[in-house]
């Protein structure tokens, strides 16, 4: 049916030009010295070898990579969490939900400022209720060691939108089901193991890949703090993408960037076959379909 | 002591008690959990009715006296604070059209019509979305300078016309499916093209489903930040995000100010969620699970 094409068209054409030929533009572009001015010399794997001997670069790898690593299991555990809290049959639960959620829609700039002030070292309010329990607080955003952990927090606040696909997961979970379960004598952490993450681990696995993707591109908030100077010392949280961002419009080097921009599509997609392919394992799909 | 009072069936009795203290448990954690997500937005509202000495005083002052209000006129004017909100507006209201326009053609090839090669062309549509936006971003600037582009709002309001926003073609699309094929079937039957289907019968049916694409598309105008911070340049275009930006970057030392910066810029998107909470909730839920609701 030519119709269908006709209608779908558009989508082709945007995917073509905005997707397709960007893509294989940046594999070419990765193996050149384009500047983005002049005509671009193939100078093989040149830039890729670099990039194995930049320590900027492995340093940027390396926190992209904590980040990840904390942040995915973090916010799939608590984003989960808070759905199976708000699942619970208790009375004002919408109210609850809009609580939780309302972080999520904070625009991302601003929630970077109320983060950097409430967790500012001296007159934070956080800081100042440690030392009210003569905690001494950590100096946040500012301090090597903590800053990392501080963008996590600030990642953490605001997991919306995971929180409320769990929850509609969790609500198509039939009543029978955990009858069943009862009858059975299972306690609630047992009916919590044996048939809720069974019955919504599609929906983890959806969740967990689409976070994956936000983080391994973490930019917006560690671009915002670190360019107006109120956090991230040193290169203690110079992340993969903002080095990508430098080196293309600050340093205008667009064949290293380009380079960049593939590794990162390489190690996106490489880490996403990793979880489907191990999905077959922990994700349980229900026999019938619809 | 339940044994000695007679009417009182001592097991109901463990079972009532046992069900308040739940229950009371359950919202003393929701509450406890409520605080933590909240405070941080209310101490924002708070700050930004303090004075600066009110701000940083050592120990904390937690009410704002007197309440500040000038606050926000101040910092309001201290950058094109009005034109900020005005460049976001406008970005959105573009946007807004050309994703109703693309994303509900497309969802409509991809749901109301059967023809070869339709499910794999959706399944590529879909894996776009795993493609990092900075993966792609190189060329894509090469060729807006080409095109003169860079400085304007046209990378950024151009490809939502070519179905660049995959999950209100997706959200549509399950809307879509859901809508019996019978309605079709009858119209066709009467000689209606399917041009004439889809904007005279499906889209009037679809208009929750379109209201839900449009909050979803103006909420990520409002918040958006990498795009303009790539194409715009000066400030005169800036949207909000990069007017928070360079309000946080020139006054940090007056927390007052950039909470109220903060502030203007939160309760605006607050205020649209309260009013429309269900389409919102309904719309994430779709994109998660497939299912409606």
């Amino acid at each position: 049916m030519r119709v269908g094409l006709l209608f779908v068209s558009p989508w082709i054409l945007g995917f073509l030009a905005f997707f397709a030929y960007p893509f294989f533009a940046t594999l070419y572009y990765s193996f050149t010295n384009f500047d983005g001015m002049q005509n671009a010399h193939v100078i093989g794997f040149a830039n890729y070898l670099a990039l194995f001997h930049d320590s900027l670069f492995r340093t940027a790898v390396f926190n992209t990579f904590y980040y990840t690593a904390f942040e995915l299991p973090l916010s799939t555990i608590v984003a989960l969490g808070l759905a199976l809290l708000l699942n619970m049959n208790v009375r004002g639960r919408a109210i609850y939900r809009t609580i939780f959620y309302i972080p999520s829609i904070v625009p991302l700039v601003a929630s970077c400022m109320i983060f950097v002030w409430i967790f500012n070292p001296t007159s934070g309010i956080v800081n100042s209720m440690l030392n009210g329990l003569h905690i001494p607080g950590p100096d946040w955003f500012f301090s090597i060691a903590w800053s990392k952990p501080s963008f996590i927090l600030l990642g953490l606040w605001g997991l919306g939108q995971p929180m409320v696909i769990y929850l509609a997961s969790l609500q198509g979970i039939s009543k029978d089901m955990y009858e069943v379960a009862c009858l059975e004598g299972a306690g609630p952490f047992q009916r919590l193991r044996y048939v809720t993450l069974p019955l919504i681990s599609p929906i983890i696995l959806f969740n967990v890949v689409l976070q994956l993707v936000l983080c391994v591109s973490y930019f917006t908030q560690a671009q915002v703090i670190e360019s107006q100077d109120v956090g991230g010392p040193g290169t203690s949280t110079w992340f993969f993408v903002q080095y990508l961002y430098e080196q293309a419009f600050e340093f205008l080097k667009f064949g290293y960037a380009s380079a960049m921009g593939f590794f990162l599509f390489v190690i996106t997609g490489l880490v996403t076959v990793l979880l489907f392919k191990s999905s077959s394992r922990w994700v349980y799909y229900e026999r019938e379909q619809n | 002591m339940g044994q000695r009072v007679p009417v009182a069936n001592p097991r109901r009795l463990r079972v009532a008690v046992q069900k308040v203290r739940s229950g009371a448990l359950k919202h003393m954690v929701l509450i406890v959990v409520s605080v933590v997500f909240g405070f941080p937005l209310l101490w924002m509202a708070l700050t930004s009715l303090k004075s600066n000495t009110q701000a940083l005083a050592v120990p904390v002052v937690w009410w704002p006296h007197p309440f500040l209000w000038d606050n926000y006129p101040q910092v309001l004017s201290v950058v094109p604070f009005y034109r900020f909100f005005l460049n976001t507006l406008m970005y959105a209201g573009v946007t807004i059209v050309g994703v109703c326009i693309s994303s509900s053609l497309v969802a409509y090839g991809f749901s109301r019509l059967r023809w070869r090669g339709r499910d794999a062309l959706f399944y590529v549509m879909l894996s776009t979305l795993l493609i990092p936006f900075f993966a792609t971003l190189i060329p894509l600037f090469v060729m807006y300078k080409h095109f003169h582009w860079v400085g304007t709002y046209l990378p950024l309001m151009v490809p939502t016309f070519f179905g660049s926003s995959v999950f209100s073609t997706f959200l549509l699309r399950q809307f879509f499916m859901t809508i019996p094929e019978s309605l079709s079937d009858a119209a066709r039957v009467d000689g209606a093209n399917e041009f004439f289907i889809y904007s005279r019968i499906i889209l009037p049916m679809a208009k929750p489903a379109m209201a839900t694409v449009i909050l979803f598309q103006f909420i990520y105008c409002w918040n958006d930040y990498i795009g303009p911070l790539v194409y715009i340049n000066s400030t005169v275009w800036y949207p909000l995000s990069l007017g928070l930006n360079l309000i946080l970057g020139t006054y940090a030392t007056n927390w007052p100010w950039v909470m109220a910066a903060a502030t203007a810029a939160t309760v605006p998107i607050v205020i649209l969620f309260f009013f429309t909470q269900r389409s919102f909730m309904g719309g994430i839920a779709i994109q998660g699970t497939g299912n409606k609701g």
